[in-house]
């Protein structure tokens, strides 16, 4: 059933056109049709990676061909099965989410034919067989997403949307170099574990296809979120709480991190790359990002920018797992990309939900605020804990592995990394429990009146919440059968 | 006996200068409109036979016109290549015409626009014969005749602006024409011929034996640049962006679609047929198309990103893609031949693509033209704005479009240059400054405005503007169709481009 | 039955922060308490069990178990935590918002437990996190926010320390047979010969992480920021047991991970060794200079407890009974002297040490506890807290180094002098205010006093009488070395 793979990722591209092109007044008809579509992919992909998963060998579907060498094809290999179980596990709860907290904002036709339409462009990221489709639906992400970015068409996302477009496109361009040098070197343009170099032909060309795989690295990694081109995720924050829960935990920035694991482990091949200068590059730049991220978060007052930082900083966890160039860094890898991903959404929900109930959107505002939200601010504070790595809950795990892995790297510059990652547990800490502080132990004079006003958002917005929040906890107690699977992925046993 | 199909260049060109005089002779701009286009569809069907003939065979043939032979007189090679362009100028030129007709009839005055047509109808000849010329002769008459046919195009619509810019565009061109003329004369001295096949023999031995290599060389030079000016290569390019700005729709598809083309083309025959690339390379003329294709990339782009009217952007934008071929051939290999030929054909389709949009987005927003002016204007005309933003895209290089294949293969061909890292870096800027005027534009085209900013816009659109336009409709989706097609099964026509290379 | 004493707490203090009715509420915290203690108890008389709760992945989980340290830890939190508990009670009903500050007080004994009890580093870890964020909350209860910065710093400190330790365990952890705590410590003993430097880099790490909640230098400022603003019963918990915490993960990385044989003799262990009387005689200098009182205590604490620390880095027998008498003894006196600190604050108001004018006469009782407090401090017989200087002073003559046995008589004499001169003042003048100053009796209730005392008097009771401790503490010694 190899044709399986082709319909979530066009489906849902064809079903938001519909929508644009229907474009359904009545609420409950648009709500029916957005969360049908989005069930429907979701269950077309889970059912493609079931089958993939039980195959020995798994075929590829070619959608295009340009010539013998050259087509637009899918295959689910191990990475790809993590990847699209991440996203479609979560695109049908953030949908739930979304559509009580967007049917107060407005325009929902044209955000959700792009929501739909994203989805399809994401599954196609991850189920990509190789270098030339994984641009392609790298590049028709950006433009996806865009919309959804500028929904709000005023000022501030209409210079975000820009700056994310500029952004995007001028990382894909140096990526594209990356691509194009592996097309002369490389054996194929399909992902290979191990690499696709033909080292009899890189032979004597080493310097330039480090310093090449470099550049490639910082174009993936703007989607990433890598200093020096992390600033349009901050900026992306004024876009509509769904799309920032959207991009900054499962779309966008993961499509980037998982582009730059395609990079490394299924492209330039790690062992070609380990050991060299370029690897001290890219893992500096892993590391600067994280501290970066990390202590600009703790400056920002805004919530929603706070948490952008955050992602920043994160990202750069599993980039800097990337950089060790060994099967137990691609677990790493993984496994804080799973965590990351639930407990960063969480997360961001809740944030919207509180800006959208209360209208306060600094932290300074929240003096108090947890009482009247018990269980929005209840949900925030376990993913918080998850999120500074507090055992048992997940990102303790993922920062273990990371950590493990640098340590058995023997790189003194991992160990740099291990320092860094800790500053950024501190980091974190305190730029979680300031919110967390002032929400439930407010300090001075509190507006008991406006208080009032501020209750629990209804059951559509909590529901999807506790789940996430439970879904976190749930996979947190199964971390160890989990990390077994990623490991076989890692060392490229499945 | 020769078959019939080689014929068929001779023939285009003879029905285009026909239909010229016609158009001259009849009076009605409506019905000479109908005449030029079905001049072009019936050019594009016969170029297709051509090509399909020769591609299948596998030759090029020449072909003698007049009574004299070979190594004097006048003469047509036609090869793969040839007839590959032949048919695409015929397209794009049909397409052009009908996306821009609306504009036309208006901006045009009742008594010249059987004129217009009569000019067009020589550039149709003009460029075939440009394309399918052996001869230098030949050549240069056509040079002039282009260049006279294409600054009335540019003058066609009567306004000051448009004067002055036909004017400097008149003066650079004819400077082109002129330092070509001396190139040419200095090249006859010294080899003695003016036929392709000979020219190329005598050349080559002049090469080996090391005699006149100053006038060789200067030689090379003079039609280099002078071909260069006329296409818009930097720094030549200051007139581009006046001339083909202020022109009626058309017009600006035109000449930047093909006439630019046209002048490029015989420059690649000069280079393949004539002088061979390795004596281009030898003599560092590649080098000096290189580093001045890699400029104009960069600068078109940077002054594009200055402009607000849509149509100077686009026209801005033509230099910096005009920059990618000069650097294709620059190259000095058959692969980036190749390339900067695919790369002539996706910018035919999709510079023209661009402006008949630009145009209708802009009739149906009352005739303005700056990209303020055009906030949302997507929306009343969504067929004009879908194809500007797939041409867009396509100037940018998403993948499926033909854009992302010409990166594709120029990248490429450059990996095999010395000077690939320079190439590489400069392609990837240019894909950025590309994106830097073109988001922008696409962004304000579909970003729908406040009700009170788009009022004045809006007092000033006529009924009549905003009808559906069932021409331009038809021009928009077969343009988008061939941008695709490009984008999509460009392997085919790579391998006829190839083909056509090497039988050159 | 392991789980008992640390989740009944837990899962109690739930129910103590829901509770509005105050009486109620008290008594939930103290038959909680008690409880919690009788499970301590129980387990105590228990062979040594353990528990695996969860794999997180591979060779890590979650595993609490019973050994003899536990035991230990766990009656002296369950010992110190019901007399404050009483207090508590009293003092909230003036310093307000009880059901916050109780709920979190329980819950912090679960986790307590939990931490004694823990059986690997990253269960220690857990527990150790645990602990700050359940505290933080004790610390800023003022409400003010000076008391929200004290907190956050105390956060910060406690979890960048933490992290440090984590930092160290990642390497150590390649290096161990086995993950759990083994007394003598769990080295695979030829592979870490090959790599000495770096695990006694990373031994040193850990344990200035683990330091911060022990307030040894260089990580012990959050500490004289914290006392001040922290409401009396919560320096006295933080005082007294909280920073044991840090040095019970101390003495499990130390003893139960490295091993004494692997450590004795390095660079890393004198390095440590200068640390603590570093500290020992700094936080005695500043707590000499400090006019406020609970900030004079902090100071104290970090001095006091640095003599915990140098017991136990001395890594013989002697240094660690010494190390285990001075962290019960002070835990008793330190709280004792908190407690009496809290009773002055809410009877007068006063803060600083000058404005003790007196204050014997004014509050009888509260000072009597305040004065054996004190003398055990500073190390006056018959009181406990001499015995535990006096074995700490032996077991350093016995030290292998000449220089750390001099050095640290020395420290620990001029300790004990300035000890001296910042408490004694505070008790002479209480009672001897000279003949100007007229007072009169105003005691606090007896809910107040009664812990205030019991602490005094197993402060004395303990220095005459020591012997079961000893023998209890000659349990643990044997499974260490």
């Amino acid at each position: 059933m190899y044709w399986l793979q082709a319909l979530p990722v066009l489906i849902p591209v064809v079903l938001g056109m519909g929508l644009l092109i229907l474009q359904p007044q009545n609420r409950k008809v648009r709500n029916g049709y957005i969360m049908m579509s989005v069930l429907l992919t979701a269950g077309l992909s889970f059912a493609s990676i079931a089958v993939a998963a039980a195959a020995d060998v798994t075929p590829a579907c070619t959608l295009v061909r340009f010539s013998s060498e050259f087509s637009i094809s899918l295959r689910i290999d191990g990475a790809s099965m993590v990847y699209g179980t991440i996203v479609s596990a979560l695109w049908p709860l953030i949908t739930l989410y979304s559509l009580d907290y967007m049917s107060h904002e407005g325009h929902e036709n044209r955000f959700f034919a792009f929501w739909i339409a994203s989805f399809g462009v994401v599954l196609g990221v991850a189920f990509a067989e190789d270098f030339l489709t994984l641009y392609l639906f790298y590049e028709l992400l950006t433009l996806a997403t865009l919309p959804l970015v500028m929904h709000f068409m005023d000022e501030k996302a209409r210079y975000a949307g820009r700056k994310y477009l500029v952004y995007s496109l001028s990382g894909a361009a140096f990526a594209f170099i990356g691509i194009v040098f592996l097309l002369s070197y490389g054996t194929t343009l399909d992902f290979t574990y191990g690499g696709v170099l033909d080292l009899a032909k890189a032979a004597g060309h080493e310097s330039v296809l480090r310093a090449v795989f470099v550049l490639a690295f910082f174009g993936f990694g703007v989607k990433a979120a890598i200093f020096p081109s992390c600033g349009w995720l901050p900026d992306a924050s004024v876009a509509p709480t769904p799309v920032s829960a959207l991009l900054h935990a499962v779309a966008v920035v993961k499509a980037g991190a998982f582009a730059v694991l395609r990079l490394i482990y299924f492209g330039f091949g790690a062992d070609f790359l380990r050991g060299s200068t370029a690897q001290d590059v890219v893992m500096t730049a892993a590391i600067v990002t994280i501290v970066y991220g990390a202590a600009r978060a703790l400056r920002t007052p805004h919530l929603k920018r706070r948490l952008a930082f955050s992602t920043v900083s994160n990202l750069s966890y599993i980039l800097f797992s990337l950089t060790l160039m060994l099967p137990v860094g691609l677990t790493g890898a993984l496994t804080h990309m799973v965590y990351h991903a639930v407990v960063k959404i969480t997360m961001f929900c809740c944030a919207g939900a509180i800006i959208q109930k209360s209208g306060r959107e600094y932290i300074y505002e929240f003096e108090g605020i947890g009482r009247r939200m018990p269980v929005v601010f209840g949900t925030f504070t376990v993913s918080a804990f998850a999120l500074i790595g507090l055992p048992p809950l997940g990102g303790f795990a993922g920062k273990w592995m990371i950590c493990s892995a640098a340590v058995i790297s023997r790189n003194p510059l991992a160990y740099v990394g291990i320092g860094a990652l800790i500053l950024s547990t501190l980091l974190t800490t305190l730029y979680m429990m300031t919110i967390f502080v002032r929400a439930w132990f407010p300090v001075g004079a509190v507006d008991t009146e406006a208080l009032l006003k501020i209750h629990d958002p209804n059951r559509a917005m909590t529901i999807p919440l506790i789940v996430l929040a439970a879904a976190g906890i749930v996979l947190a107690l199964l971390s160890s059968p989990l990390i077994d699977f990623l490991r076989a992925v890692g060392s490229n046993m499945l | 006996m020769r078959p019939f199909y080689e014929n068929l260049p001779f023939i285009c060109i003879f029905i285009a200068i026909i239909c010229g005089v016609l158009s001259a002779v009849i009076q009605d701009g409506r019905k000479v409109y109908r005449l030029a286009l079905m001049m072009t569809a019936v050019i594009a069907v016969l170029s297709v036979v051509l090509l399909y003939f020769l591609y299948t065979e596998d030759v090029s043939f020449v072909y003698s016109m007049g009574r004299f032979a070979a190594p004097y007189g006048n003469a047509i090679k036609a090869g793969p290549l040839q007839a590959l362009l032949a048919t695409v100028f015929a397209i794009v030129m049909g397409l052009s015409l009908l996306g821009g007709g609306h504009s036309l009839f208006q901006d045009i005055l009742p008594e010249k626009q059987g004129l217009y047509f009569v000019v067009t109808d020589l550039l149709m000849a003009g460029l075939l014969a440009l394309v399918y010329t052996n001869d230098m002769f030949t050549g240069y008459v056509f040079i002039e005749i282009t260049t006279i046919a294409a600054c009335a195009m540019v003058m066609a619509k009567d306004t000051g602006p448009n004067l002055i810019a036909t004017i400097r565009y008149l003066f650079m061109s004819l400077l082109g024409s002129g330092l070509f003329l001396i190139g040419l004369t200095l090249l006859n001295s010294v080899t003695g011929y003016l036929l392709m096949e000979p020219l190329a023999k005598a050349v080559a031995i002049l090469a080996e034996l090391g005699q006149y290599q100053r006038p060789l060389v200067v030689s090379i030079g003079l039609m280099v640049v002078g071909l260069g000016i006329k296409g818009a290569m930097f720094p030549f390019h200051l007139w581009l962006p006046d001339a083909h700005g202020g022109a009626t729709t058309s017009s600006s598809a035109i000449l930047s679609g093909l006439v630019l083309k046209g002048y490029i083309v015989l420059l690649i025959t000069l280079m393949t047929r004539v002088f061979g690339l390795q004596l281009m390379r030898k003599v560092g003329v590649s080098n000096i198309l290189l580093t001045l294709g890699l400029l104009g990339m960069i600068f078109g782009s940077l002054a594009a990103m200055r402009e607000y009217h849509v149509k100077r952007m686009l026209a801005n934008s033509s230099v910096a893609q005009i920059g990618y071929i000069f650097m294709g051939l620059g190259l000095g290999t058959e692969a980036g031949v190749a390339a900067a030929c695919f790369h002539i054909l996706v910018h035919a389709a999709c510079k023209p693509l661009l402006f008949i949009c630009a145009g209708r987005l802009s009739t149906v927003s009352g005739h303005h033209r700056s990209l303020k002016n055009l906030r949302g204007s997507a929306y009343r005309d969504v067929a004009a704005g879908v194809g500007f933003t797939v041409g867009a895209l396509s100037m940018i290089g998403i993948p499926l479009l033909g854009g992302f294949v010409s990166k594709l293969y120029l990248s490429e061909a450059a990996l095999e240059s010395p000077f690939m890292a320079v190439v590489l870096l400069t392609i990837a800027a240019s894909t950025v400054l590309n994106a830097l005027y073109y988001v922008p534009a696409i962004l304000a085209i579909w970003v729908r405005p406040a009700w009170e900013e788009v009022r004045f816009i809006m007092m000033d659109v006529k009924p009549e503007d905003t009808r559906f336009d069932r021409l331009f409709f038809i021009a928009d989706a077969v343009f988008i169709f061939l941008i695709f097609l490009l984008g999509i099964v460009y392997h085919p026509i790579l391998n006829v481009i190839r083909a056509g290379i090497r039988l050159m | 039955m392991l789980l008992i004493p640390i989740l009944l707490p837990m899962i109690g203090g739930v129910f103590v922060f829901r509770q509005r009715n105050e009486k109620i509420r008290n008594r939930l915290v103290l038959w909680l308490t008690i409880a919690t203690a009788a499970a301590a108890a129980t387990l105590c008389v228990l062979p040594e069990r353990s528990l695996r709760l969860m794999t997180i992945e591979g060779a890590l989980y979650l595993e609490v178990q019973s050994d003899s340290l536990a035991k230990f830890f766990m009656v002296l939190i369950v010992v110190i935590w019901l007399p404050v508990a009483v207090f508590t009670g009293a003092y909230l009903r003036h310093a307000g918002r009880g059901q916050q500050f109780q709920g979190f007080y329980t819950m912090t004994l679960g986790v307590l437990m939990g931490l004694a009890l823990a059986d690997n580093f990253v269960t220690l870890y857990m527990f150790f996190e645990m602990m700050s964020l359940l505290t933080m909350p004790l610390v800023l209860h003022g409400g003010t926010p000076a008391a929200r910065r004290a907190g956050l710093k105390y956060l910060g400190y406690s979890v960048f320390g933490a992290g440090m330790a984590l930092a160290g365990y990642f390497f150590l952890s390649h290096f161990l047979t086995d993950q759990s705590f083994t007394g003598g410590g769990a080295l695979n003993l030829s592979l870490a010969a090959e790599h000495r430097p770096l695990l006694l880099i990373a031994f040193l790490v850990m344990m200035i992480g683990f330091g911060a909640k022990a307030g040894m230098m260089p990580m012990q400022a959050w500490l004289p920021t914290a006392h001040p603003v922290a409401p009396a019963p919560a320096s006295a918990v933080l005082s007294g047991i909280i920073t044991k915490g840090g040095v019970l993960a101390m003495i499990r990385v130390t003893y139960y991970l490295f091993g004494p044989d692997f450590l004795r003799g390095s660079w890393a262990q004198y390095t440590l060794i200068g640390l603590a009387l570093c500290t020992m005689f700094t936080g005695s200098m500043l707590a000499l200079k400090e006019k406020g009182l609970k900030k004079r205590l902090a100071y104290s604490t970090i001095s006091q407890v640095s003599y915990v620390q140098f017991g136990l880095l001395l890594m013989t027998p002697g240094g660690m009974r010494g190390a285990f008498l001075q962290m019960v003894f002070h835990a008793l006196a330190k709280d004792a002297l908190f407690l009496a600190a809290g009773a002055i604050i809410i009877a007068t108001n006063f803060t600083l040490v000058d404005q003790l004018v007196g204050i014997g006469k004014r509050m009888p009782r509260t000072m009597v506890c305040f004065s054996a407090a004190a003398l055990s401090i500073i190390g006056i017989p018959p009181m406990s807290g001499f015995i535990s200087k006096w074995y700490l002073a032996s077991a350093a003559l016995n030290s292998e180094s000449q220089m750390v046995g001099y050095l640290g008589m020395a420290m620990l004499i001029l300790s004990a002098l300035m000890t001296a001169g910042y408490l004694l003042p505070i008790v002479v003048r209480g009672f001897f205010p000279g003949r100007d100053v007229l007072v009169e009796r105003k005691e606090v209730g007896p809910q107040m006093t009664a812990p205030m005392m019991a602490l005094g008097a197993a402060v004395l009771i303990l220095g005459l009488f020591p012997n079961g401790l000893q023998a209890w503490i000659s349990v643990i010694l044997p499974q260490i070395f």
